[in-house]
């Protein structure tokens, strides 16, 4: 187990070079002089910017900057904005943010889906069945940004339940914002929950067990639903990079700084550093995220095995 | 620099403007109770940059730093220049300043101000070592070159031959030539003073100051600002202030990503004063908010810009008249931008001294004469109209193209450009011909602000004269406004440049901009001052 472990990681380095060279070639490619964007629309002094793009060594050749930034980085040193601003510094605040949010986000998304797919399984093809099924068909129509809206003005301006915006409210800042980001994810797993279960009820040895007489709160939680999490497992494992990558939308409605904010308004600026950065910690989460679903599959059925 | 709001703002509404369709409606306006000891609440983009006076050139970055620092010299109600932390500033020959400090004024560490504090921060500004995006600000300064002398060379001084200290409270500044509106200039944050505290070892301002600048104003930070992880910046009076204080004690600025959020949140009572409305917000705002909804002019001026320099097509005169009789400015002001904007007749903003309403005649809509006109000298069949579609310029742009279609029975191609840059370096390289959008928000509150940096001959190499215009009279008249001996008079000799535009057209004027701000029930007496800030001093809250 521990040496598919070191295995798994040992191969996670060539994916991480292979992800920096990437987007640093992407964010190379983009239009436009980083350096003259610090004025906005007014010209900057022309010799202040030779000065700063010798600063920041954009003269040189895509490869010679990219070689600077990666023995930076093997250094620890991710860099500096061209607002001179440590690319660390800023990365630290905006993930634990984003990592609030993601969490609370799959936290909703595992227990509603979870909960409702599973109601939905038990009931199969009754009523309540069906209303699960409608009900997370319009979730799943609505964009985040009509619900992320929608939500903030009933619940936050006009009831007042939740905060409007910002993080200054400690836990209760998160949990509006995480249900607008979990919000589609939650019909899927939902949908996901309900199809799988409702498949392993039908196997055979589930007819075994009911036969042996055993009672069905073990049948279902014991035998079905533990065979029936390992594409819900899946689903949720691919869909934290989602959940942290892509909230951009949630965090402008809801003026939360994470990365997903970050990360578009760093690629409108150039800023390879920051972007670089923050993808290369992206990557390694996704990657750990990955390794942890692959053993708990281990966990879940005891025939799949790794040496 | 309201123009140039943080791209967080930008990026951010932008992203956000198709959902507004979703959140019209009626809401209740703001609950909450505002409790004594509650801060004041502000509206703020995150700044670009750490908050180093030298290098903030941008708006949010500048709001913060002038409730901390106090300036030279303020711009009263009647757009006129006033003493604040001086006490004189004189010349006899527009060319050798002497600045008189009034006494009292002390640093947020109790250092007194100096005048070598003065010196110390110019000085450093004004190095190319150091880097500092408020470099070009000082080029008037005699010595300026001298800290230079161009990248990879090596800087031989560190000061200004031009920057002297008379006494604690006393310094001359002799600038390389006369330069009339020299006082106006020192309100702008750059000529801000920097403490002893400021400097390490070697001589840099440290970072740790730059996150809790000590200044003289009358707020000071309550803690070091983390740039990417505070969400406020929170400020207390600093009791010590010699001048008029604040009649509250605390101040909050509240980071927002986007405008309408922080819409939403001032309408459920979290925040007091929001002073960047976006249009989406206004209807809104007009109908909740009635008077604590606030409508000003603002400094900026949209224009839509020629190639002069080297595509013959817009050569002619009368051409370029015709397009401007052709666009519709009122139609674009109210419609496309929701009232945000005012329609532009005269290059000099109405906010300042030295604007006359109506001084651009061919600023009016005239669509019959733009046709004629436009045949009798064989304007060109096709136009192309150039824009950056990071900012909220293709519906103005396509309805000033609609215009140009309609008006002047030609052909218009509407060309979107990734960013302003990639325009400037089409120009630059001369590839593209077309007329381009184009912004200007001024640096300091004086008429020829909108003449100097962008249509001077040598602006041409140094600042945004982006056309490549260049036009000898009015290089004189500017020279002449310069070396007057009043402002009045120098303020007349301005207005016969912007006379020479106004014939010439080098660019359209098309709009100017408008503050839209809106205030909780928690405070009264916002103003805005000319630099677009809010006077911390005439603001009250109330229980």
């Amino acid at each position: 187990m521990s040496r598919y472990i070191i295995r798994r990681l040992i191969q996670a380095i060539p994916v991480l070079l292979g992800a920096t060279l990437l987007i640093y070639a992407i964010v190379f490619a983009l239009p436009g002089d980083p350096i003259a964007a610090l004025m906005g629309e007014k010209r900057m002094d022309p010799n202040l910017v030779d000065i700063m793009r010798e600063q920041y060594h954009l003269n040189d050749p895509f490869l010679v900057q990219y070689w600077y930034y990666l023995v930076g980085l093997f250094g620890g040193d991710f860099g500096k904005t061209f607002a001179g601003v440590p690319v660390t510094d800023i990365m630290a605040g905006k993930f634990q943010v984003t990592i609030n949010l993601a969490m609370t986000a799959l936290v909703m998304e595992a227990v509603i889906g979870v909960g409702l797919g599973l109601y939905a399984a038990l009931r199969h093809g009754r009523a309540q069945d069906s209303m699960v099924l409608a009900s997370t068909l319009v979730l799943i129509s609505i964009p985040t940004l009509v619900t992320g809206f929608v939500l903030q003005l009933l619940l936050g301006v006009k009831v007042g339940l939740f905060p409007v915006a910002g993080v200054t409210d400690g836990w209760r800042s998160y949990l509006l914002p995480g249900f607008v980001l979990a919000g589609t994810s939650i019909a899927y797993l939902t949908r996901l929950t309900r199809t799988s279960l409702v498949e392993t009820l039908r196997a055979d040895y589930i007819r075994t067990a009911v036969a042996k007489g055993l009672p069905r709160r073990r049948v279902v939680g014991r035998h079905a639903l533990r065979n029936a999490l390992i594409p819900l497992i899946t689903y949720l494992g691919a869909d934290l990079g989602t959940l942290m990558g892509g909230a951009v939308i949630t965090e402008t409605i809801f003026n939360l700084p994470g990365i997903g904010q970050q990360l578009f308004s760093s690629v409108y600026l150039r800023e390879q550093s920051v972007v670089v950065g923050i993808v290369t910690v992206l990557v390694l989460i996704y990657i750990l995220a990955n390794l942890i679903v692959d053993l708990l599959y281990a966990v879940l059925d005891p025939r799949i095995r790794y040496e | 620099m309201r123009v140039t709001k943080g791209a967080r703002i930008t990026a951010g509404t932008a992203l956000l403007a198709l959902g507004l369709a979703a959140c019209g409606g009626q809401s209740s306006t703001g609950g909450g109770t505002a409790s004594a000891d509650q801060p004041v609440r502000m509206e703020l983009g995150e700044p670009q940059k750490l908050f180093y006076p030298g290098d903030t050139t941008e708006s949010e970055g500048s709001e913060v730093l002038a409730a901390v620092f106090a300036p030279l010299v303020s711009y009263d109600e009647n757009k006129q220049v006033v003493d604040d932390v001086a006490e004189s500033i004189k010349s006899t020959d527009n060319k050798t300043w002497t600045i008189k400090l009034k006494p009292g004024y002390t640093w947020h560490n109790d250092e007194p101000l100096i005048a070598q504090n003065y010196v110390d921060a110019w000085n450093y500004a004004a190095n190319q070592d150091n880097v500092q995006g408020a470099n070009g600000f000082f080029s008037r300064v005699e010595g300026w070159a001298d800290l230079n002398p161009g990248e990879g060379k090596t800087v031989s001084t560190k000061e200004m031959k031009g920057l002297k200290v008379v006494d604690d409270s006393t310094f001359k500044v002799t600038l390389s030539k006369p330069f009339s509106q020299f006082k106006t200039m020192l309100g702008y944050t750059s000529f801000y003073p920097l403490p002893k505290a400021a400097f390490g070892a070697d001589g840099k301002v440290t970072e740790a100051y730059a996150k809790q600048p000590i200044g003289q104003g009358y707020f000071k930070f309550d803690k070091p600002y983390n740039k990417g992880t505070d969400q406020s910046i929170d400020l207390t009076r600093y009791d010590k202030f010699p001048g008029d204080k604040p009649k509250f004690d605390k101040l909050q600025f509240k980071l927002y990503s986007s405008a309408e959020t922080a819409f939403n949140d001032l309408r459920a009572g979290n925040l007091d004063i929001h002073d960047s409305l976006p249009p989406s917000a206004i209807a809104s705002a007009k109908a909740e908010l009635g008077e604590r909804y606030m409508d000003e002019a603002d400094a900026g001026v949209g224009y839509i810009g020629f190639p002069m320099q080297y595509n013959k097509t817009y050569a002619n005169v009368k051409v370029r008249e015709a397009i401007s009789l052709a666009i519709d400015r009122k139609t674009i002001a109210e419609t496309v931008f929701s009232g945000t904007r005012a329609p532009a007749d005269d290059f000099i903003n109405p906010l300042l001294d030295g604007y006359r309403p109506g001084a651009c005649a061919v600023c009016t809509y005239d669509p019959a004469k733009a046709k004629s006109q436009y045949a009798a000298n064989g304007g060109p069949k096709t136009l192309e109209l150039g824009y950056n579609s990071d900012g909220p310029h293709k519906e103005w742009i396509e309805a000033v193209a609609n215009n140009l279609r309609a008006n002047l029975g030609v052909q218009v191609t509407v060309k979107p450009f990734e960013k302003f840059a990639s325009i400037l370096d089409e120009l630059d390289e001369k590839t593209y011909g077309g007329m381009f959008r184009m912004g200007w928000a001024i640096d300091y509150p004086s008429a020829e602000n909108y003449l100097t940096p962008v249509f001077s001959t040598v602006a041409i190499k140094t600042g945004s004269n982006y056309a490549g215009w260049s036009n000898k009279a009015f290089d004189d008249l500017l020279a002449k406004g310069d070396s007057a001996a009043t402002q009045a008079q120098g303020l007349k000799y301005y207005q016969q440049a912007d006379d020479i535009l106004i014939k010439e057209l080098p660019y359209i004027p098309v709009y100017f901009y408008r503050t839209n701000a809106a205030f909780s029930q928690h405070v009264k007496g916002v103003k805005i001052n000319l630099l677009n800030q809010v006077e911390w001093t005439k603001v009250e809250k109330v229980a």
